[in-house]
């Protein structure tokens, strides 16, 4: 189970996100903005980081 | 619930959550906030748990992991009852499991989560959040 990189990253993420955006956000359409924006810089962040490595491990 | 308790009483009411993720929330009338954070961070406990991530001993064999186990020693019990019983015992033939290092960014982020709980606890108890 999970032992996909991506989809525990995802998975990762998406519990940060709905974390933050509980502890933040009172109001519904704040709540999925900030689970969105969250998720999106975790993942798309970690993939450009990502290919950083690889790029300079080259 | 008063809007703003005397300081004593908010750390007593940030500390259940030592107990059980989202107890102290449940306790200060944020019911529904609290299941929230006791599913995310059980989730997030759980995940780390099944992805073979350690719930690191004090004594671990180098400082990172020490560091990881005063980040999950914010779980409270969770952390205190799992290394009871054994789960997520730190057996250094696991580090080069693929999954290893995810699991315990899982363990450790849960254990972070439920420091800043309690802190959300601490300033809702004395009335600086809602």
């Amino acid at each position: 189970m999970l032992n996909d990189h991506f989809l525990s990253l995802v998975v990762f993420s998406l519990l940060v996100a709905l974390f933050f955006a509980v502890l933040n956000h009172r109001d519904s359409r704040g709540f999925w903005k900030s689970v969105g924006k969250t998720m999106a810089w975790m993942v798309a962040g970690s993939l450009l980081f990502a290919y950083f490595m690889l790029w300079t491990a080259r | 619930m008063p809007s703003a308790l005397p300081r004593w009483k908010a750390y007593a009411y940030s500390l259940p959550t030592l107990l059980l993720p989202g107890l102290s929330h449940w306790l200060l009338g944020r019911r529904g906030r609290a299941v929230a954070f006791f599913c995310i961070v059980g989730a997030t406990f759980s995940v780390g748990l099944l992805l073979h991530g350690a719930l690191f001993p004090f004594h671990a064999p180098n400082w990172l992991y020490r560091l990881g186990a005063v980040a999950e020693m914010g779980l409270g019990a969770p952390y205190a009852l799992g290394r009871i019983v054994g789960l997520g015992r730190l057996d250094m033939r696991d580090a080069a499991d693929l999954m290893f290092g995810y699991g315990n960014t899982f363990l450790v982020s849960a254990g972070l989560m439920n420091m800043l709980l309690m802190m959300d606890a601490f300033d809702i108890a004395v009335g600086r959040k809602e």
